[in-house]
This record gives C-alpha cells, sequence and structure tokens, in this order.
C-alpha cells in the first residue's frame, strides 16, 4: 500500500511527463512538417541565399536560424538541432517579416488572444451560472423554461456568425464601437485615461461576440448540475435538520459548481478556436488572426511556432486544472 | 377488480385506445410542439435543396457584369453577388457541399469514434489504454488551430475531403463517451452471462453492447452534424480552404472580406442570405436534437 | 364515523395526529397517500410503524415536520406535538426552528444524508449555528460526547468526510445529528435498511440505550417487523395509507386482529418450526392510482372479504388500548 504522499508525487510525475510527451509529439509533427512541405520552404530559402551571394556556411546558419533545422544535413542532426533550438525558446524566424524572431511574434500577439479570451470566459462563466441557476430553481414556470430555450438556442449559434451579427449591427447600422483594431492611434500607450479608455471600447465588441458564444452552454451546464444536486438525499436531510436556508444554499451551489469545473478545463481548450473567428472579424491581432495571416503568406516558422505555442499553453492549462481539482473535491483526494 | 374501480370511466377509455407502439410515441414526441414541426419541415427543405439543388441550375452559374451587387427583386429574389449572380442560385446549388461535408464527416466520426469507444471501454486494461491516449491527444488539441496548420500540406477543399478531414480530427467526444457507456455495461449482468457462455470478445461487443449504445450515438449524430456545419462553414469563412464553387461559406468570406459587407449596405442580401440560412439549419437541428433526447430519456417526456 | 375516542394514552401523548390525510397533485387528481390518520406517539415509549413501500409510512412520518416534499401537500389534519402545538399551522421560521431542536429526524437513506463537501464537525457546527447556538466549542464538546456515546471515534469522525465513514458510522452519525439539540422526539425512518447485520444489531442497541438515557418519545419505521417486534413498545401497521391496526406489540403480535396484521405475520418464516409454513399473501400492494376509493382498502387481497367491505371503510374497533378497523374480524370473540 504506497503511502499517500508518494501516491500523489507519482500521480503529478505521471501528468507532467503526458503532457510534455504531448508536446513533444506536437513538435515533432511541426519539424517534419517545416522539413517536408512541398515545395519545400527551407530548401528553397536556402537556394535563394546561395543566389543572393551568400557563401554555404552563411546560407546555413541563416536558413537555421529561421527554420530551427539546416537542409542537407542527415536527419538526426536535423532533428537534434530543432529540437535544441525549442528548448532554448527559439521558433525561428520569420519569413514573412525576414528575420524577425518568431517568438517575438508569437508573444507579442499572445497577450491579445488572452485578454480577449479570458475577459469572455470569466464574463459568459459569471453570467451562464447565475442564468443557470435561475433556470433551475425556477424550471417548473415559464421564465425557467424561457432561460433554457435561450441558452440552447444561442449555444447552437455558431460564433462567428454572432460575430458577425455585432460587428454589422453595432459599428455599421449604429456606429457605436469602433470598427476594429485594439485601439485607437490618437492615444499613447501607458497608464492614462485615454489609451485605456480607447482599449475597452475596443475590446467590448469583441469580448461580448466571446461572451454569447460560449454562455449557452454555461446555462444548460449549470442548470442540469444544479437540478441534479438539488435531488441529492443531504439536501432534504439539511432541511429537515432546520439547517438555514443561506447555509442550504451554499450547500447546493459549492456542489454544483464542482462539475462546471471540469468544464471549465474544456473550455480552455476550445478558447483558441472561438477566438480566431473574432479576431478575423474584429481586426483584433491576436494569435488566432497571427495564424491567419501566416496561413496566408506562407509564413511557415510562424505558423508552427504559434501552433507549438497554443498546445503548450492548453496542455499547461489542462494541467493545472487537474492539480485543482483535488483541491475542491474532497471525494477525489485519496486516489 | 377494483383496479379498474378506482380510475373513472373516461380515464379508462384514454388510457387504454391511445396507442402505445413505439414508432407513434416517437412520431408525437416529434412533433409535440410547433417548434419541432418547423424545425422538421426547415430540415426536409434543406435536404431536398441539397439533393435537387444542382439539378435546377446550369454547372456554371451565369455572371452579369452590369448586374454587381443588386438589390433584391422580382429577377433575383435575393439579390446578386460580386460577378452578378442571383444569390438565390448561390444558396440553394451551395447547400449540397454544406450538409454532404457535414453528412460524411459525421458518418467518419461515428464510425471511428465508436470502433475506438468500444474496444476501449471493453478492454480498458490492454487495448483501451493506447487508444484512450491517442483519444485524449486528439480531444486535447484545438480543432481550428490543428485544421488551419493541416491546410498549410493538403488543401481539402471537395466535400469529400473536407468531410475525411473533419472526421479524423473530431472522433474523440464520440470515443470518449461511447467507452464511458461501454465500460458500464460491461459490469451488467446480460454481458456477464455471455461471458460466461464463452462468447468471443468481439461478438459480446457486436451483438450485445452496440445496441445498447447505439441509441445515444445516433442521437448524438444530430449535433455532430451541426457542429460539422459550423467548422466547415468556419473554414471557408476565413479562408483557410480554397475552393472553386461556391458554398455559404466562401459567400460569407466574400460579402465580409471582398464586398466590405459589414461596412457598407450595399451587399447586404448577399452577406444575410448565407448567414440566415446557417442559423435556420443550426437551430432547426438543435431543436431536432432534443427530440433524441426526449426519446432516450422517458422522464423527460411531457406525454 | 365519529372520530374515536382514545382511552389512557390521551394524556401521555407527546405528538398526537388527528385525522390527517397528505394528498399528491396528479394529473388524473389528487391522489391520497395518507388517509386520515390518527395515531398517538406515548411520551417516552418507542412506537414501531410497520408496512410495506407505497403504504404511506415514509410520507407520514415526513408530515410529522410538515416536510411533505411537492407535489405533495397536507390536505387536512393536525400534528400536535408537546411544546410546539401543530407543527401543520407553524410560520416558516417557526417550522425551521422545530425541525432539529424539538424533533429529530434520522433520515432514511443516512448514507448520503451529509453533504459530501464538508467534514462532519463542520457540518454539525453548520447545525448548531442555524439553531443560534454561537459557542462551537461547546457545540463540538456536546458532539464528541454524544459520538463517544454511540461507540464512535470522536475525533476521528469528527474530521472525517462522509465516504470516509462506514455505512454503520454514518447511520450513527446521523442519529447524532438528530439529537445534538436535544429534541424529545425521534423518528427513525428505516435506520437498519442499508446496513449489514452485524451493524443492524449494533444500532438497535444504541437506539434502544439512547432512548431510555434521554427519556424520549420514539417513532421508528420499518418495514421489517422484527425490528420492530424487537425494539417497540407500541406498533401501528400501516396498509395504502391507512392506520389499519394499532396497540401495545405484544398485544399486536400475540393476537393480530386485522387480516393485513395477520396475513403479515403468516408470512414471516420463524425459525422453529416448518419454513413452509410462511404463506406469502398473494397480490402486490396498490401504488397511489390503484387504492380503492370506495370500501376498505385492503379487500382486493383480504382472504375474509366480504361483500359489505366494498361499500364503506371500516370504523376502528377498540379492546383495551388496541385497535383495528376490519368489518368481519370485529365480530370475533376472543
Amino acid at each position: 500500500m504506497e503511502e499517500p504522499r508518494l501516491k500523489l508525487t507519482r500521480w503529478i510525475a505521471v501528468k507532467i511527463v503526458t503532457g510534455l510527451i504531448m508536446i513533444w509529439v506536437v513538435a515533432s509533427a511541426m519539424f517534419f512538417l517545416l522539413r517536408d512541405l512541398p515545395g519545400n520552404p527551407a530548401e528553397a530559402r536556402y537556394a535563394q541565399l546561395i543566389m543572393h551571394g551568400a557563401t554555404p556556411q552563411q546560407a546555413q546558419l541563416e536558413t537555421a536560424a529561421m527554420f530551427g533545422f539546416v537542409p542537407k544535413q542527415p536527419l538526426i542532426q536535423q532533428y537534434g538541432h530543432y529540437m535544441w533550438q525549442l528548448l532554448h525558446l527559439n521558433l525561428g524566424q520569420s519569413i514573412a517579416e525576414t528575420g524577425v524572431p518568431v517568438s517575438h511574434i508569437v508573444f507579442s500577439a499572445f497577450p491579445w488572444t488572452v485578454i480577449l479570451c479570458l475577459s469572455g470566459v470569466l464574463a459568459s462563466f459569471l453570467i451562464g451560472v447565475v442564468l443557470g441557476v435561475a433556470a433551475a430553481l425556477r424550471r417548473m414556470t415559464k421564465a425557467g423554461d424561457g432561460i433554457t430555450w435561450f441558452g440552447a438556442l444561442i449555444n447552437g449559434i455558431p460564433t462567428y456568425i454572432i460575430a458577425i451579427l455585432l460587428f454589422y449591427v453595432f459599428t455599421t447600422e449604429w456606429a457605436i464601437f469602433p470598427q476594429g483594431g485594439t485601439v485607437s492611434i490618437e492615444y499613447t500607450p501607458g497608464w492614462n485615461a485615454g489609451y485605456i479608455g480607447s482599449l475597452i471600447t475596443h475590446a467590448i465588441l469583441p469580448v461580448t461576440a466571446y461572451t454569447l458564444s460560449a454562455v449557452g452552454a454555461w446555462v444548460l451546464t449549470t442548470k442540469s448540475s444544479v437540478i441534479s444536486v438539488l435531488g441529492d438525499d443531504f439536501i432534504l436531510a439539511s432541511e429537515l435538520r432546520g439547517i438555514r436556508p443561506l447555509i442550504v444554499a451554499r450547500y447546493i451551489l459549492r456542489n454544483a459548481m464542482l462539475p462546471l469545473f471540469t468544464i471549465l478545463a474544456i473550455a480552455l481548450g476550445l478558447m483558441f478556436s472561438g477566438s480566431v473567428f473574432i479576431e478575423d472579424v474584429f481586426n483584433y491581432p491576436g494569435l488566432g488572426q497571427q495564424m491567419l495571416t501566416s496561413l496566408t503568406t506562407d509564413d511557415y516558422p510562424v505558423l508552427s511556432g504559434a501552433f507549438i505555442i497554443i498546445i503548450v499553453a492548453v496542455i499547461a492549462a489542462n494541467f493545472l486544472a487537474d492539480l485543482a481539482y483535488p483541491l475542491i473535491d474532497p471525494r477525489v483526494r485519496r486516489s | 377488480m377494483s383496479v379498474t374501480a378506482s380510475l373513472p370511466p373516461e380515464q379508462l377509455q384514454k388510457a387504454v385506445t391511445r396507442s402505445r407502439t413505439v414508432s407513434a410515441t416517437r412520431w408525437r414526441i416529434l412533433v409535440r410542439t410547433p417548434g419541432r414541426v418547423i424545425s422538421l419541415v426547415i430540415v426536409t427543405g434543406f435536404v431536398l435543396m441539397a439533393i435537387t439543388g444542382p439539378y435546377l441550375y446550369p454547372k456554371n452559374l451565369p455572371i452579369n457584369a452590369n448586374d454587381i451587387y443588386a438589390p433584391p427583386s422580382w429577377a433575383h429574389p435575393l439579390g446578386t453577388d460580386f460577378e452578378g449572380t442571383d444569390v438565390l442560385a448561390l444558396i440553394v446549388t451551395g447547400a449540397r457541399y454544406v450538409l454532404l461535408a457535414a453528412f460524411i464527416a459525421a458518418i467518419v466520426t461515428l464510425v471511428i469514434g465508436t470502433a475506438a469507444g468500444l474496444i476501449a471501454g471493453y478492454y480498458p486494461r490492454s487495448t483501451g489504454r493506447p487508444i484512450m491516449r491517442v483519444t485524449d491527444f486528439i480531444l486535447a488539441i484545438p480543432g481550428l488551430p490543428l485544421l488551419m496548420v493541416l491546410a498549410t500540406i493538403w488543401s481539402f477543399g471537395s466535400p469529400q475531403q473536407m468531410g475525411l478531414v473533419l472526421g479524423i480530427t473530431g472522433w474523440g467526444g464520440i470515443a470518449r463517451a461511447v467507452r464511458a457507456q461501454t465500460l458500464s455495461l460491461r459490469e451488467r449482468g446480460f454481458v456477464e452471462a455471455a461471458r460466461g457462455l464463452g462468447l468471443p470478445g468481439r461478438r459480446i461487443i457486436g451483438t450485445e453492447i452496440l445496441p445498447n449504445v447505439a441509441p445515444y450515438v445516433s442521437m448524438n449524430l444530430i449535433m455532430q452534424v451541426t457542429g460539422f456545419i459550423y467548422i466547415e462553414v468556419g473554414l471557408f469563412f476565413l479562408g483557410v480552404v480554397k475552393y472553386s464553387s461556391s458554398n455559404w461559406g466562401v459567400m460569407l468570406n466574400n460579402a465580409v472580406f471582398q464586398a466590405d459587407a459589414l461596412t457598407n449596405t450595399r451587399a447586404l442580401s448577399y452577406l444575410l442570405s448565407p448567414l440566415i440560412c446557417i442559423l435556420l439549419l443550426t437551430i432547426a437541428l438543435v431543436t431536432l436534437a432534443n427530440v433524441g433526447d426526449e426519446i432516450f430519456n422517458p422522464r423527460l417526456r411531457k406525454i | 364515523m365519529a372520530a374515536p375516542v382514545k382511552p389512557e394514552t390521551a394524556t401521555g401523548a407527546a405528538v398526537r395526529v388527528r385525522d390527517l390525510t397528505v394528498a399528491f397533485r396528479t394529473q388524473e387528481g389528487p391522489l391520497p397517500a395518507v388517509s386520515h390518520v390518527n395515531l398517538d406517539l406515548v411520551r417516552g415509549q418507542i412506537t414501531g410503524l410497520v408496512g410495506e413501500s407505497g403504504s404511506g409510512k415514509s410520507t407520514l412520518a415526513l408530515a410529522l415536520l410538515n416536510a411533505v416534499p411537492a407535489p405533495g401537500q397536507v390536505v387536512e389534519g393536525a400534528v400536535e406535538i408537546d411544546g410546539v402545538g401543530d407543527v401543520l399551522a407553524l410560520r416558516r421560521g417557526a417550522l425551521r426552528k422545530m425541525r432539529g431542536a424539538d424533533i429529530g429526524y434520522v433520515f432514511q437513506a443516512s448514507q448520503n444524508s451529509l453533504n459530501p463537501l464538508k467534514r462532519v464537525g463542520k457540518l454539525l457546527l453548520d447545525l448548531g449555528r442555524s439553531h443560534g447556538l454561537r459557542d462551537g466549542r461547546a457545540l463540538i464538546q456536546q458532539s464528541k460526547a454524544l459520538l463517544a456515546d454511540m461507540g464512535l471515534d470522536a475525533t476521528r469522525v469528527l474530521s472525517s468526510y462522509q465516504h470516509e465513514l462506514s455505512g454503520g458510522m454514518r447511520q450513527r452519525v446521523g442519529i447524532v445529528f438528530a439529537l445534538l439539540l436535544n429534541a424529545h422526539v425521534l423518528i427513525l425512518d428505516e435506520p437498519t435498511t442499508a446496513l449489514d447485520m452485524l451493524s443492524q444489531a449494533q444500532v438497535l442497541e444504541i437506539i434502544r440505550r439512547i432512548h431510555a438515557e434521554r427519556h424520549l418519545t420514539t417513532l421508528i419505521i420499518s418495514h421489517d417487523m422484527s425490528v420492530i417486534g424487537d425494539l417497540a413498545d407500541r406498533m401501528a401497521v400501516m396498509y395504502a395509507g391507512r392506520v389499519v391496526e394499532e396497540g401495545p406489540t405484544a398485544s399486536v403480535l400475540a393476537c393480530p386482529r386485522h387480516p393485513y396484521t395477520r396475513a403479515l405475520l403468516a408470512a414471516m418464516p420463524r425459525i422453529t418450526g416448518d419454513t413452509a409454513g410462511a404463506r406469502a399473501l398473494p397480490g402486490r400492494p396498490p401504488d397511489l392510482m390503484s387504492i380503492p376509493r370506495r370500501g376498505c382498502v385492503f379487500e382486493p387481497r383480504c382472504p375474509l372479504a366480504t361483500p359489505a367491505c366494498l361499500d364503506d371503510e371500516p370504523p376502528d374497533t377498540y379492546t383495551g388500548d388496541h385497535r383495528f378497523a376490519c368489518f368481519v374480524t370485529a365480530g370475533e370473540t376472543q
């Protein structure tokens, strides 16, 4: 019988290793992608450099800097070189913006996506949970049915449609909000009211779009979770013991929130998918838009670099969620 | 004797004469609300459009340089696009791609996902483990970025290719759900009995477990189709995949990014037509998905 | 039928149920789960309530706390409790206070009667706080004493979650929750049903001891006749929402007067004697919809049924403080 603490460390270790393996698999896939793409871009670059008069050595160095491996070298060496670069967080250089490090591009786009998605996830969670609880408590009434219907409806509407409609109605029909971008040029970046204000006005529509597309699922899941808890024995038992209604409400809430937590982890993964549409429509320079641009400009290092970063972020987020779950559910702790 | 004496006669009559066959009940659930009837009509309409659409129009739709972005009129009930082609024609002929690709994708996920789930659930300690690792891996990777990366190697423009790619990347959810059900069914009496009789695993999976999993899976099919419509149209909208002939996603893309329909009102009908079609179809499918819910979960019934 | 006058026990009853009717609102109209029940719980005695599932005994118990869940509701009647008054007439605040403080209810499925996310100690503090007891330390001291009295390791139990306790432990913790606030009436709904035989014996012993130590008025509900026979001073038999027989346990078991009681006893195999002598009662207990609306509710399964049984519900007949409701056996001589 293993000591509990030993089991815990073993469990954490297994999770970390699994996550790292996943990242490694994706990185390797990217490697082979870059290397074996039709119209081999690495070779093409190398040839181009030679044509422009660079020595083979120089050309090799430059290509390596851009792609993470040297063409013409044996596979093993290329692979090793690539992985080594990756470990040093060097994702190569952009083709489209020649010479600019991919990590620079990716990490400057990353925060915008995070701002957008985090605000959206938070807002949709809060609104969705409140509505879901209301729908559960009033489930035999018109109001409850109405909320459920609304949640199911909005859950089915594709994100880009919501984004398009919002954009059209609020920037063209009624020109309340600015048409895209993150901030007006006239404001200087910094902690001043103008800049912050402009940031916010530019973010309202995209975040609203995200929130609307995500809220439906929260409403439905919360409602079913609350209903299932309401039917649990201990709720009736608590009422029979004369427990104060506020305390019983807290029991219900905390127990209903539990399964929502696992949904949250999944939502983190979907975060990057949904944001692409919104960033495209609202011209928001996040990671999604960056991937789109690199796709159209055939900027493979940026594309693969962005993909790797997204994978790392998702796996890290899932890992944290897995770690945190036993903290909130004591029944899971012993395993 | 007193059982029958306990119910008033009118209710007794009602209880006896109302048809209780399975199909009759299912039909009643299907048409219970006006919303469902409308949804049924909508979906049937689009399916008919998908099947017959391309036959109603010539292979290459006529273009008319003089009539670009025309507003709705008798000749063109939904206006025209950037080449002067009738939008209504575009919608009707575009329906086939949308539905075909989604349908193919749904079938592919169904087959792969169910097979993977059944095997992983029935042999959880041997073959199941690597299968679940793969499934978890696929589920962890965000779909859209993955598809974007895949688009660099392979331009999956035709409906069959699109369906295949979406299917191969999207079977994770079904696999996980089927696995969970198989795991619990595995412990049930009838499966133990079959194992005790010495029946081979394959046979048990096929004859005992599959029929019990099938209802859930088939009900899930509708939601899957909805999801795939969402993704494929989205891919065209973003411009990730290029395709020669028109479909709703391409129309959206053109309207938003070429015609700049979001910032001016001239190509409004070109923008709204595919948009409303997608909305109608999605909402109709979601409404019908609830039917499956009610059929297989009698507690939810209100009949 | 004139309301029966109960001799002797009237002054000594801590709980008096009068003409209680609880009905469930359904699409076919209101269906009675408990019908015109009169029952007294004698102060200081253990009363047992026996019946098959669906007989209405749990609904009756919940009605004693005015806690019948929707779509059920009390249609008529009164439940008077010493020191509280008519429970069914209490306002919400007073009702909540009474629960736990005057009546302790030990839940049928004590297996899951606790919030799985909180430790037992914290839940007991919640109980105290809900009833205005702010001194946590004193409450914990009391809980420890009570837990020890149950034969449990107090410190360990207080810091445990529900899933860390065994079935028998959970049942005993349920009793602690019911008695912590020094209620004088204790209701146990199927206290031994989910337990193995050894735990059953333990729990029954604890109930007997606690009842005596605290001078409680106890109601035990069970479908298991042997539990009732072992513990109860008085017993009542329920069928289809009605009390068909009631009296001192010894008297009811030795001379059952209602055909249903007789059938129940005849169906129990004895350790001594021929097990083949046990005879099951044909038919099934009625559900809400199939309860006869006229005449005696037991008539469909009764071996002594006569045509007269179809017309009216039989009134209570008394022999001493043993009553029963049957036309046919009322005419029997001792």
